[in-house]
């Protein structure tokens, strides 16, 4: 992997360079960059959660089991479903105050 | 791991401003993510393999660490691949 100052070595990019549709597309970029790096955010929640619930026994093996397996993509469903319900209740107290 | 569908910007030119940004912002996130995983591996592993440290990490704590990297990951793209598919499911009905 690049060392992550080899980065910011674009920090001297002369942003005066960059025409109105450059910069339409790089606000289009961020967006969806920010999107992805949420979704990512998410996924490491999830496997946090998911790995404690469902990892119960001593681990032997790099694999995940029959029973593993299956139960990881229960948490992820379930997981939301939850989300749901929680937003939805919150949103019938809110009404209701 | 399974990538997101990240565009390949290797084909243009670093010269070009507006790639270079935007090369610059998907290696902060390639950074972030690493060390996000880096730091659930720690921690989680860490949890399970040496329940009692000691004065060095024996050769079974060693292996254990090995098992629960590979298992950790494995989980990650478990629920990498359900999380994206139920979110383009909700996404297209509504």
């Amino acid at each position: 992997m690049d060392s992550p100052l080899a980065g910011t070595a674009a920090a001297n990019v002369d942003l005066s360079k960059l025409t109105d549709r450059d910069k339409q597309e790089l606000q289009q970029f961020v967006v969806n960059e920010s999107q992805k790096a949420r979704i990512q955010q998410s996924i490491h929640s999830l496997t946090d959660v998911c790995f404690r619930k469902c990892i119960t026994s001593k681990i032997t093996s790099g694999k995940l089991d029959r029973y593993e397996e299956p139960c990881m993509q229960n948490c992820v469903d379930r997981f939301l479903d939850a989300n749901y319900v929680v937003l939805k209740e919150l949103e019938k107290m809110r009404s209701s105050s | 791991m399974d990538s997101l569908g990240g565009s390949n910007l290797s084909a243009f030119a670093s010269s070009d401003p507006k790639t270079a940004v935007m090369r610059q912002i998907q290696q902060e996130a390639a950074v972030q993510n690493a060390r996000m995983l880096m730091e659930k591996l720690n921690e989680h592993c860490f949890e399970r393999c040496v329940p009692k440290p000691g004065s060095s990490l024996s050769k079974g704590e060693e292996s254990c660490f090995t098992a629960c990297m590979e298992k950790y990951m494995t989980a990650w793209n478990v629920i990498s691949r359900q999380y994206v598919a139920r979110i383009q499911k909700e996404a297209s009905t509504g």
